[in-house]
């Protein structure tokens, strides 16, 4: 242990970038969260197509980038171009929720519980397939290095650390779209409403609050933010394949459960820890080890702290 | 009272046209209904054991006997995947990991790997025993755990499975004590030996078959004498409700335990013969659409019913191996509309209807773009391989009712077929929302996309319309019929 | 009679999220008692149930039966040492038959393992034998209604009274020392809820069991009780025979409000 901190401290540059490098893919692993979290929080339901949302989201932005030109010759300007794909796979992936809510989940509501989660399943999975029937099984590359020369991965320099301006765009798009996020759940009606449902669905239904637009919603921006976070993989990472939603959900649920599952602070926060335990575990041991970190923190956190770091306990009404 | 006054009519029950609900009624009038409960299970299994047995005796077909060993290794698996699933309500969702730790196990323990070839009669329970072990220890961390967290360990632990066996080839210990290839990487471990029973080796797929059937007929009898008793009874409570379960003294964690060890066992015995009768074992062969295809299985037959997972098994596995080839898997296509069609439209006349109006809809189109884009219609009907065909009856029927176009490079088919697909998804989607006389109209277009979009691009894409397939199964089974062909329909407790 | 009494609660004590439920709450059920236990709604009084059968854990104080704590013990242990409950929301096996129930709950006394029962042993035969003796013998208690045809009835195939009774002939199957019967006559009729008063002497006085009841129903707890302890706000406000407590103007206040205490 002792060895580990001195050589961090040695070489601080290499921990700074190993740390950049987690917060970046916690953000990730933190708007991904999200989704989950807020659908658990509401329906009690393990969204397992969520990631593969997240991987349509990844292939929207691609086609997009194709469509003007590509990443050697764009027909518009960078931050336009950027924006145009977000805006296209959030909106996409929205819509590609709700319409999975509405027909592959709502008409489980009143079913055995185990219905929604087989139901999930198959959804994701063909999800999956469809993603290599229509775009096929090799992976497709964003080739955000030839981007206006590579301009995402210049390194700017703030006092003693490095940074990538493609870094920087992805921590702070996150913190914007979950501040956003925030506001919304706590200061708008609908938040207000999807706060309520959360907490006790009949109740609110009795209360006038229609529960089906609530869910669409919840749907709808998990989606949404789930699509950016593709996106954001694209510019990153490159490249993008069908089966890239897989294991980014399961960590992202990971991040979930460790934040506190149904709070949404509190994905944020696991996301981030998830993303720093991941990228460290990449730098310092090896990429051997990446997911297996991931998956000793989830049984860890189930064991002995199962309602998470922000988690409030759940009452059993007996 | 007069005496000569009629009594009033009693009003009637529509219950011809409504169906029925869970309760009370519906029970009574299942009452008695199938063969299947009836038959006493040890007959049905009797029967079952004696069919296949004389499938390589009847048929010298190698190709049918293959097809018959590998649906008996789904069998197994099916049967193992039921008791978690069926009888206990968990839903394990790493339960292909068991599968291939077993195979790898075995695969460690008698190959060219590391030269060590045990005997069959060690090998085969040591293997069973380390995955019931492995079983429990995956279990383990469920007494914290509700039923929703099991599902994401279990998957999660099904990932991590495949990492290891893919990544297995070059392990080290955190930096310490060199390379080691444990599991053979990406290509998996060749030269696994075959059993060897009483001095003889088993190198055909009969062997496997019989030994497959022998386990699966001891497992079987084992597994349902266990449901049958206080244990069956204890994972029946704690499926339906285990907080009132552990209050009438049933020890929740445990009988968790022992549902996923139990079928873990299971899979240990599949895994071992998989290894020996492929005679090699692969990380792609364990992973998450393996898994997707088991639980197809027991949705389909019917989660908690042995007979039903059995049944699902063998329907599924015939099915996916038919659609291998797309002769057969054509007609597989065409038969499960047109009985889907005579099953589910009343009356007759709406049905002939529909019929005619599908004929007239494909005829009208095909002339309408075989006018306007020549190309449109000009192309061969898929036969399989790389075989075209535009003669024989079937081809020239299809040609002229459906639109096949002509495979060019700025517009190849499958960029049609692509576009097919989304619009065909969107509109069975839009079916499910409309009602009365427009739900039969929409029909026809949509059967008409979805023959065009069959002929045009899935026949030819096995690989992936296979999986596809898997998927809609378990999407439209717990839409539709959640019990699937064999279980009992259950009252959920809210 | 023996002078300690079988179920005991001494300052027993539970907050949720900052919420104090149950006070520093003493209770005692003597063997062969029948104690009922009085409250307005949101008094903690299925807390206590809960607290009692394991389900929830305690802040502070003991649960003592027999002498023996059982703070800490998981439920079904807590159950294996004599305690069984009903539920006031029915939490039957309801895809169970209606003997499965009842059978069910006789896992705890039985030992039986699994290879024993896969290989039908003569001891997992034996104790096959015993469960379904055991199980018809509770079902008789209420008469003819869960018997005959209606042992392989689905448990959801039944009327609501019926359940709440198999609820109980489930809980008598775990064979235990005291019932806990967790509001047993509501949504009964009048009848039905004579019906159950009578069951409920008849299980002391036949079956020899110590009851703990809650119950809203006043008829009830005059025609079954004892002793009566009155709930409020998670505090013993009242303790006596029947008509002390009811005339007591601390219970009067809890239900009915201050100015109800100056009618008289």
């Amino acid at each position: 242990m002792t060895g580990v901190l001195a050589f961090t401290l040695y070489d601080w540059h290499y921990f700074f970038a190993q740390l950049v490098a987690g917060l970046t893919l916690g953000s990730l692993y933190a708007l991904l969260a999200l989704g989950y979290t807020m659908v658990y929080g509401i329906l009690k339901l393990l969204n397992f197509a969520h990631g593969d949302v997240y991987m349509v989201g990844a292939y929207i932005g691609y086609f997009v980038l194709t469509a003007l030109g590509g990443a050697l010759s764009p027909v518009i300007p960078v931050v336009p171009l950027i924006l145009l794909m977000f805006m296209a796979a959030m909106t996409g992936c929205a819509v590609l929720g709700v319409v999975i809510e509405r027909f592959a989940y709502r008409p489980l509501r009143r079913a055995p519980r185990i219905a929604p989660l087989i139901s999930a399943l198959g959804v994701s999975f063909f999800i999956q397939q469809s993603a290599v029937l229509l775009w096929g099984a090799i992976p497709r590359s964003y080739n955000t290095f030839s981007l206006h020369n590579g301009v995402l991965f210049t390194y700017v320099t703030i006092g003693n650390l490095r940074l990538q301006y493609a870094q920087i765009l992805v921590i702070l798009s996150a913190i914007a779209l979950m501040a956003s996020l925030t506001l919304f759940v706590w200061r708008t009606t609908t938040g207000k409403a999807m706060r309520a449902t959360s907490f006790d669905p009949e109740a609110a239904s009795m209360m006038g609050i229609d529960i089906d637009r609530v869910i669409s919603v919840t749907f709808l921006i998990g989606s949404a933010l789930a699509g950016a976070a593709g996106v954001m993989t694209g510019l990153i990472y490159q490249n993008v394949q069908p089966y890239m939603g897989f294991g980014a959900g399961l960590k992202a649920f990971t991040a979930a459960v460790v934040g506190g599952i149904g709070n949404i602070g509190g994905a944020m926060l696991g996301g981030m820890l998830i993303g720093v335990a991941e990228s460290l575990t990449i730098g310092y041991l090896s990429s051997t080890f990446q997911d297996l970190i991931v998956f000793t923190v989830l049984i860890v956190f189930m064991l002995f702290r199962p309602t998470g770091l922000r988690g409030t306990p759940v009452l059993q009404k007996v | 009272m007069s005496a000569g006054a009629p009594p009033p009519p009693t009003p009637s029950t529509s219950s011809a046209t409504t169906s029925p609900q869970i309760g009370a009624d519906e029970w009574v009038r299942r009452a008695g209904e199938r063969l299947v409960d009836r038959t006493p299970q040890l007959v049905l299994l009797l029967v079952f054991v004696v069919l296949v047995a004389l499938i390589p005796v009847i048929t010298s077909n190698e190709y049918i006997v293959r097809v018959a060993t590998d649906t008996m290794l789904y069998v197994l698996l099916a049967t193992g995947l039921n008791v978690a699933v069926g009888w206990a309500g968990l839903l394990d969702l790493g339960y292909i990991a068991f599968y291939g730790f077993a195979a790898y196990l075995f695969a460690e323990l008698s190959s060219g790997h590391y030269g060590i070839h045990w005997a069959t009669w060690i090998t085969v329970p040591l293997v069973v025993v380390g995955t019931i072990m492995l079983g429990f220890v995956l279990a383990l961390p469920s007494r914290r755990v509700s039923g929703d967290y099991l599902a994401i360990v279990t998957l999660f632990f099904g990932q991590i499975f495949v990492t290891l066996t893919t990544q297995g080839y070059r392990w080290d210990w955190f930096g310490f004590g060199g390379v080691h290839d444990i599991t053979g990487g990406p290509t998996g471990l060749t030269q696994v030996d075959p059993f060897r029973v009483f001095g003889h080796q088993l190198t055909q797929a009969r062997d496997y078959l019989w030994v497959a059937l022998a386990g699966f007929a001891v497992i079987a009898i084992g597994l349902s004498a266990a449901n049958h008793s206080r244990t069956g009874r204890a994972w029946r409570a704690l499926r339906d409700d285990p907080l009132a379960a552990e209050v009438m003294g049933i020890p929740v964690n445990r009988l968790m335990m022992f549902a996923v060890a139990a079928g873990a066992g299971v899979a240990g015995f599949a895994g071992a013969v998989n290894g020996a009768y492929y005679q090699g074992v692969f990380p792609t062969s364990f992973a998450f659409p393996t898994l997707i295809t088991v639980y197809a299985m027991v949705i389909l037959g019917g989660a908690g019913s042995l007979p039903g997972v059995v049944l699902g098994a063998i329907v599924v596995n015939v099915l996916l191996e038919v659609l291998r080839t797309p002769e057969h898997a054509r007609w597989v296509f065409y038969v499960a509309v047109l009985a889907g069609l005579i099953a589910k439209v009343r009356p007759w006349r709406m049905l002939g209807a529909v019929l005619g109006g599908l004929v007239a809809f494909g005829l009208v189109v095909n002339a309408i773009v075989g006018a306007v884009w020549p190309r449109g219609t000009a192309g061969p009907l898929y036969a399989g391989g790389a075989d075209f065909t535009t003669h024989g009856w079937f081809a020239t029927a299809v040609r002229h009712w459906l639109v096949l176009p002509k495979n060019t490079y700025e517009l190849p088919n499958y960029t049609i077929g692509n576009y097919a697909f989304v619009i065909l998804i969107a509109l069975v989607l839009t079916l499910t929302v409309v009602r009365g006389w427009k739900r039969y109209v929409l029909l026809v277009p949509t059967l008409w996309l979805a023959a065009f979009v069959w002929e045009n691009r899935l026949v030819e894409e096995a690989p992936t319309t296979r999986p596809l397939f898997l998927g809609v199964i378990l999407i439209v089974l717990m839409a539709t019929r959640p019990q699937g062909l064999l279980g009992t329909p259950r009252v959920e407790v809210v | 009679m023996s002078g300690a009494p079988l179920l005991e609660l001494r300052k027993l004590s539970v907050s949720f999220g900052g919420l104090v439920v149950i006070d520093e709450l003493d209770l005692h059920v003597d063997e062969r008692e029948i104690v009922s236990v009085i409250g307005p709604n949101g008094a903690g009084k299925t807390t206590v149930f809960n607290l009692i059968t394991g389900t929830y854990r305690p802040d502070g104080g003991e649960i003592l039966l027999a002498g023996e704590n059982l703070v800490g013990l998981r439920p079904h242990e807590i159950t294996t040492r004599g305690i069984a409950r009903t539920f006031q929301t029915l939490r039957l096996f309801l895809n169970m038959t209606v003997k499965e129930n009842v059978m069910a709950a006789q896992y705890g006394r039985t030992r039986s393992t699994i290879l024993e029962s896969m290989l039908h042993f003569p001891r997992a035969r034996r104790e096959e034998r015993k469960i379904h003796a055991a199980a018809e013998e509770k079902l008789a208690f209420f008469g003819e209604r869960l018997m005959g045809y209606r042992w392989n009835q689905p448990a959801y195939s039944l009327s609501y009274a019926n359940r709440r009774r198999l609820e109980i002939a489930r809980a008598m199957a775990t064979e235990p020392r005291i019932l806990l019967l967790d509001e047993p006559a509501a949504g009964m009729n009048p009848v039905e809820t004579h019906e159950i008063t009578e069951l409920i002497g008849r299980l002391r006085d036949d079956g020899g069991y110590t009851i703990l009841v809650i119950e809203h129903d006043m008829h009830v707890v005059e025609g079954i009780s004892d002793r009566v302890v009155a709930l409020d706000h998670g505090v013993k406000i009242a303790e006596g025979s029947f008509e002390a407590v009811a005339t007591d103007p601390r219970v009067v206040e809890a239900y009915l409000g201050t100015a109800a205490t100056t009618t008289k």
